[in-house]
């Protein structure tokens, strides 16, 4: 992870990853929702990192990391935190229209959290939104060896492709 | 000394009594003006309200710049000391502090100006418009502006729109969860709702799981239309309330002025009546008035007031359709069916009133008549053939059916054995387990239980995992489709089956022609029930049917 990056920021210190060991209450919040961002590929790209600074700015103090995959079909989400948190942060999200059709599928208390930061990727078949963001999960970190490691975020990221499918 | 000064101190008044004093130490604020408009004289109440240590010698504009009363409030009583007329404003000042400015012209020349400060009352009057809850504005709140916005859309000829919300499924979350995180659901639907509205709308709880939103300043009905379609779609997202996920709905009516309205009452009335006719087209939607919602919800009141005397004037009947064993052709029972006789409506469907008697719940009363009347007449048959009964959801909620159903047997004599209760997949869709219990406790008295209808809802195969019933009844869109229809037959084989190996009796509904009869037969249902084995008939002439034909065959019967 290139820390020189504009979309980059440092992890969870290691302090709120040691309270998570002392945080009964660590919840993992998975779902995945149509990508309603319209306006052509200029202004998706200009959305789609305006959410990930936003993500970043809003969920790093609150203790809530995640992974967030898009294509033109959808998003797919993974929010890692204290249970209130992740409910806020859930809350703010469902109440964002440029998404429809949200399908909540899991929100369970969990013992380690798979994403220790925020990052962000384009997951997709589309050669021209991979040219547009293919360099965003380097960029953030994003890491599909975690994703896939998980039984429910490996759906997730199967999910997302089909959407992007119907989409297309 | 100006002239009005001077003036107070009149030959005609007693010299002695300190009028200046008076003035300086009075509780209420004053200000005197010259005509001007200068100030000639403050008292310390005035010129603490006005936060200003010397407003003696400024002009009025200045001063009140300089308190910090804002431009357009002030201007009434600028307006009003030019044209040395009286005048009264509500101004704010620094701190927020709201006051009432009573401004008089003296008739010596000048003018009193006085102060009443109205911030804790008007603050007061907020609080009395504000749902603690969720922090939205109450009933008499939204009254309050939907007044004030009509009297403005009146003379501007702009149109308004109100918008009356529902929760669908929110009773449920209250019941399982406890009222905090029903409470804690409100307030995020509250924020939802905030969120979706623009800064100049009214949203407002009116109690319970009712909202209401006032948009004015919009184009109509495009803008009302915009939002409703937004409201089901944010407010109907899944919730995660203390750990748990959530999902309620939303109904919407909308009714707009001055198309559907111009007074506030009827507006509130037809947006309610859109709403209902959300609610009875499947909820989680929305619908706009239409003048014809009127007459059809008389009809309905009517028929409704109907209804709630039919019981007490014995106005009900039961018919009894036979059901036939497909093997021997012999009678095994009949199913009794509600008849409703009006005197003047005449027979009035049982599609029309027995979703009406559901939803205003005397379906309790109803069903505990009819099931008192049919196992009362099956008691006095000349066979024991069986007796089935059919129980609205309804039914299930008041937690009394199993001692009703014990009552009755008690007091009909009826074997146990021979009643059939008739389910249909809509009683198992709510609380599943509440009703299981209940299934169970009947099954205990030595009741059969079917589950009617099968195919046509969800035909969920957990539930026939979950209860054991004694019967599936095939839905006769099923029977009248096989002729022709390979799909029907498929189905129907598929049931007949499942039934067998499940160990359940099998009854394929709405019989009509020997064609039919002979699919049904070859795909193995037990039993069948339809016009063609026998029409619903009088309580007599079903008795007269078993003890002349003890072992009918169904040609007989037809």
């Amino acid at each position: 992870m290139s820390q020189e990056s504009p979309v980059s920021q440092p992890a969870l210190n290691q302090d709120s990853l040691n309270q998570d060991s002392l945080n009964q209450d660590l919840r993992r919040l998975v779902y995945y929702s149509r990508n309603r961002v319209g306006g052509g590929p200029a202004a998706m790209n200009e959305t789609i990192r305006g959410i990930l600074a936003a993500s970043r700015t809003n969920n790093a103090r609150v203790g809530v990391t995640g992974a967030l995959m898009f294509n033109a079909g959808c998003f797919a989400q993974v929010l890692e935190g204290p249970g209130e948190a992740v409910e806020t942060t859930f809350e703010r999200i469902q109440q964002d229209e440029r998404h429809g059709e949200v399908s909540l599928l899991a929100f369970e208390a969990v013992e380690t959290r798979l994403f220790t930061e925020w990052s962000m990727a384009f997951v997709g078949a589309s050669q021209a939104d991979a040219a547009l963001y293919g360099d965003m999960a380097g960029e953030s970190g994003f890491d599909l060896s975690r994703m896939t490691g998980n039984n429910l975020c490996a759906v997730l990221h199967g999910l997302a492709l089909e959407e992007e499918a119907a989409a297309a | 000394m100006p002239a009005f000064m001077s003036a107070l101190a009149a030959p005609s008044l007693p010299v002695s009594l300190p009028f200046e004093a008076a003035l300086a130490e009075m509780a209420a604020p004053l200000l005197l003006l010259d005509a001007g408009g200068t100030v000639l004289f403050t008292n310390a109440r005035a010129a603490a309200l006005l936060s200003c240590a010397e407003p003696v010698g400024l002009s009025l504009p200045v001063l009140l710049a300089q308190s910090g009363a804002a431009e357009p409030e002030g201007e009434p009583v600028l307006e009003a000391v030019r044209a040395t007329r009286p005048a009264r404003a509500r101004l704010t000042l620094d701190g927020d502090r709201r006051v009432e400015a009573a401004l008089a012209p003296l008739s010596a020349g000048g003018f009193a100006l006085t102060f009443e400060d109205v911030t804790e009352q008007l603050r007061g009057a907020a609080l009395a418009r504000q749902e603690p809850l969720t922090g939205l504005c109450n009933r008499v709140g939204l009254h309050d502006r939907l007044h004030a916005a009509l009297a403005e859309a009146d003379r501007t000829g702009a149109p308004l729109a109100v918008l009356m919300l529902d929760l669908d499924r929110f009773k449920a979350v209250n019941d399982t969860l406890g009222h905090p995180v029903g409470d804690a659901l409100l307030r995020k639907v509250a924020e939802r709702l905030r969120k979706a509205t623009r800064s100049g709308d009214v949203v407002a709880r009116l109690g319970g799981d009712e909202f209401a939103i006032l948009q004015a300043g919009a184009e109509q009905p495009q803008a009302s239309e915009a939002l409703a379609r937004r409201l089901v779609d944010l407010v109907g997202r899944t919730y995660v309330v203390d750990g748990h996920m959530l999902n309620v709905g939303v109904s919407v009516g909308v009714a707009v002025a001055p198309v559907d309205g111009r007074g506030a009452d009827d507006l509130l009335k037809h947006a309610d009546l859109a709403l209902y006719r959300a609610k009875a087209e499947g909820r989680g939607t929305y619908r706009f008035f239409e003048p014809a919602m009127n007459a059809q919800m008389q009809a309905r009141r009517s028929l409704e007031i109907d209804l709630r005397r039919a019981l007490a004037l014995k106005q009900f009947d039961l018919a009894f359709q036979p059901q036939i064993q497909l093997e021997t052709g012999a009678v095994t029972g009949f199913e009794a069916l509600l008849r409703w006789n009006h005197p003047e409506r005449g027979p009035v469907s049982p599609a029309l009133f027995i979703p009406l008697a559901e939803e205003i719940g005397i379906i309790v009363g109803i069903g505990e008549w009819a099931l008192r009347a049919a196992c009362r007449e099956a008691a006095s048959w000349p066979q024991p053939a069986s007796i089935a009964v059919n129980l609205s959801p309804v039914q299930f909620r008041g937690g009394k059916l199993v001692e009703t159903v014990m009552n009755v047997l008690a007091q009909t004599g009826l074997d146990p054995a021979r009643l059939e209760l008739e389910i249909t997949e809509g009683a198992l869709l709510e609380n599943t387990d509440s009703v299981l219990d209940v299934l169970n406790g009947l099954r205990a008295l030595g009741v059969k239980i079917s589950m009617d209808d099968f195919g046509t809802g969800y035909s969920s195969l957990s539930y026939l995992q979950k209860f054991p019933f004694d019967k599936i009844k095939i839905d006769q869109s099923f029977v009248r489709g096989m002729e022709g229809n390979a799909e029907c037959g498929a189905i129907v084989r598929a049931i007949a089956r499942l039934g067998a190996s499940l160990g359940m009796r099998t009854t394929a509904e709405g019989v009509e022609t020997p064609s039919q009869l002979d699919a049904i037969r070859a795909e193995g249902c037990t039993e069948v029930q339809g016009y063609l084995t026998g029409r619903p008939m009088p309580a007599a002439q079903a008795a007269a049917l078993l003890s002349s034909s003890p072992v009918a065959s169904p040609a007989d019967a037809a």
